[in-house]
């Protein structure tokens, strides 16, 4: 079985870049002959791209939901069905890719977990953390790590 | 008044908001178009070198990484004097071509194409990629993505990595390609052009052969009348990669021609204290507010833009869709604003038959691609088409090269008053006293504002990494009336 750990967001806006950060934390943690981790920015039916082939994927973002910041949440894309419209003036969501894929007979992987973390600031361009999202990254790292154990 | 606002509906951050104001008797008094902040971009900037530039950049924005990283290449270029190998041009622009494949594709299939496959009232939730290709046929959805991995693979072999490149030095690229990298790309541009080809068909079945869109396209709700900009080659064709900046007036004549670096002559920049975004206009004609004609010097970028300045297409397909569009629309310039979508296909027939030319031109495997710059950096402006219009990078360093001014302006930006006046022409056409705001109804608004394909604040992907909007109606007290939202239950 292949897995794919992939961490997404902005590397240079803030809370943005927590996928990024528990992607590297996790670099060199597992056999990587049947993992691999990789950050990206990229979304909707570029990211389908990223996920073809693999078997599982876990994936790791930020989100704004409105709970306590540096909550984490793991999520199936089944959570995402209910956002299935195209209104993203660049893109389609996540949910749309992943349907999209599997209408066409793609690769798509079987299992896609997302570890999703509430955020405090994602419009200010820095390489910081605030410290409530800096503070729960050993907490998402230990989630993943649990979740390649099980 | 009322007002009425499209919204995110998650209440994520970074993400816009349309605002419609109504007056007593419920019709459209004014419509704006709300873009939080990104803050603090200048400030991460200063103190760096510039030939990292074309690497922080592209980070803005996760959709068109590739156009900032050849605008800031550009820059980088102008900011050290130096002149790259004539190998390097072409490598640069034959990438650039695959990136505007990538974008113009995504955007057609996945955002164009709904509104006219299923219909603009259609219900939103077959409204979407998935609905088209039920429609069209699985297998037109496997050439989308079969054609996007093509623009992909290219970008990411020239790039060094798929999306946020890192090949674009001050004074050429980082490395040449091979021979056989040549071939292959070689393949997949004659796989592009055809698919460009049956894009092209397809909106001719689709949409051009149902008279009920090609009204909606041309009628008064979503045309109007502006200044229009873009680069130009030598011969006044349209061209992504390099170029002069050609502006043309409501009537199509050409009223400037400017070497980018000399921007800040042509457009200025009127704020407004409800909007963080600028608007950029043409200095010559003056800012009149968000008001159309040729009086006002509000501008606009992008594919239709890009057409309407050039008197033509450079390749030979594009220059017969390019005939075919004017010729149906009834003569240059086109002031509908959903023509964009067809001028974007024109643009990909373009894309995909200059990516190949280039494909066939043995200097774009010759190992030289870089001048190595010797003289003191300073200043410097860097300008490209990106797929969603033009893009201005200016920097300005110490001796040293460290960054000490950036000055950005975005596609977005140039055409944000255009988008604002757009939304409220089409609200005003719509939304007539008395009548229900409908899902279908805000989807026709909403369309105003997708022809532009806008970035705004994309450079956040967090979850649920889309762009979701809502209309809140407001009184003319300011008060919430009614709040439009496709609901998430």
């Amino acid at each position: 079985m292949k897995t794919l750990v992939l961490g997404l967001g902005n590397p240079i806006l803030s809370d943005d870049s927590v996928g990024f950060r528990v992607a590297q934390a996790l670099k060199g943690r597992f056999d990587e002959e049947r993992v691999t981790v990789m950050e990206t920015s990229l979304a909707g039916l570029s990211l389908l791209d990223l996920l073809l082939g693999y078997d599982r994927a876990i994936i790791i973002d930020s989100t704004q939901t409105g709970g306590r910041v540096g909550e984490v949440y793991r999520l199936n894309a089944k959570d995402f069905d209910t956002t299935r419209h195209a209104a993203s003036p660049h893109d389609v969501n996540l949910a749309t890719a992943l349907e999209l894929g599997k209408r066409l007979g793609l690769a798509v992987p079987k299992e896609i977990i997302i570890f999703a973390i509430e955020v405090q600031d994602v419009t200010t361009f820095s390489e910081s953390l605030t410290p409530m999202v800096e503070q729960a990254i050993p907490q998402v790292v230990e989630m993943v790590l649990e979740e390649m154990g099980s | 008044m009322k007002k009425i606002t499209i919204d995110p509906i998650t209440r994520l951050e970074g993400h816009g908001r349309i605002e419609i104001f109504l007056d007593d008797e419920g019709n459209v008094a004014n419509a704006y178009l709300q873009v939080p902040e990104l803050r603090g971009f200048e400030k991460f900037c200063e103190g760096r070198p510039v030939e990292e530039m074309p690497r922080i950049t592209p980070r803005i924005c996760g959709v068109c990484p590739s156009a900032h990283h050849m605008a800031s290449a550009k820059a980088t270029d102008a900011v050290y004097h130096v002149d790259p190998p004539s190998a390097a041009k072409k490598l640069r622009e034959l990438y650039y071509c695959a990136h505007m494949c990538h974008s113009h594709i995504a955007h057609f299939y996945a955002l164009a194409a709904p509104d006219f496959v299923l219909g603009p009232t259609s219900d939103p939730a077959q409204r979407n990629i998935l609905g088209v290709i039920a429609k069209v046929g699985l297998e037109v959805g496997g050439e989308v993505i079969k054609h996007r991995a093509y623009a992909q693979d290219i970008q990411a072999v020239i790039g060094g990595k798929a999306t946020h490149s890192v090949c674009g030095l001050p004074g050429g690229m980082s490395r040449a390609i091979t021979e056989e990298e040549r071939a292959d790309f070689e393949e997949k541009a004659k796989s592009m052009v055809e698919f460009a080809k049956f894009s092209l068909k397809l909106f001719d079945d689709v949409v051009l052969a149902n008279k009920e869109y090609l009204d909606i396209i041309t009628g008064p709700v979503y045309t109007m009348q502006s200044y229009y900009m873009g680069l130009v080659d030598a011969n006044n064709k349209v061209n992504f990669y390099d170029g002069d900046i050609r502006v043309v007036d409501p009537e199509g004549k050409e009223v400037s021609k400017f070497k980018p670096a000399d921007y800040l002559e042509y457009i200025g920049e009127h704020t407004e204290p409800w909007s963080y975004l600028k608007f950029p206009f043409l200095k010559k004609v003056g800012w009149k507010g968000l008001v159309e004609g040729k009086e006002s010097g509000v501008y606009r970028v992008a594919p239709l833009a890009r057409l309407n300045v050039a008197d033509g297409m450079a390749t030979p397909l594009a220059q017969e869709a390019y005939e075919r569009m004017y010729q149906t629309l009834g003569g240059k310039p086109v002031h509908a604003t959903l023509a964009t979508h067809w001028a974007r296909l024109v643009e990909l027939m373009y894309a995909a038959e200059r990516l190949l030319e280039l494909c066939q031109d043995k200097e774009v495997t010759d190992p030289n691609v870089r001048t190595i710059p010797t003289a003191t950096p300073d200043e410097g402006v860097g300008v490209v088409e990106a797929p969603r219009g033009t893009l201005f990078h200016h920097y300005q360093t110490d001796e040293r090269g460290i960054i000490k001014k950036v000055n950005l302006i975005v596609a977005t930006g140039n055409n944000h008053a255009a988008i604002c006046m757009s939304i409220k022409k089409a609200a005003q056409g719509l939304i007539k006293a008395g009548n229900v705001v409908s899902e279908g109804l805000l989807n026709m608004v909403e369309m105003a504002f997708r022809a532009y394909d806008p970035c705004l604040a994309c450079a956040t992907h967090s979850l649920p990494g889309q762009m979701p909007l809502e209309v809140i109606i407001y009184d003319t007290k300011g008060n919430i009336v009614e709040r439009l939202s496709r609901n998430l239950s």
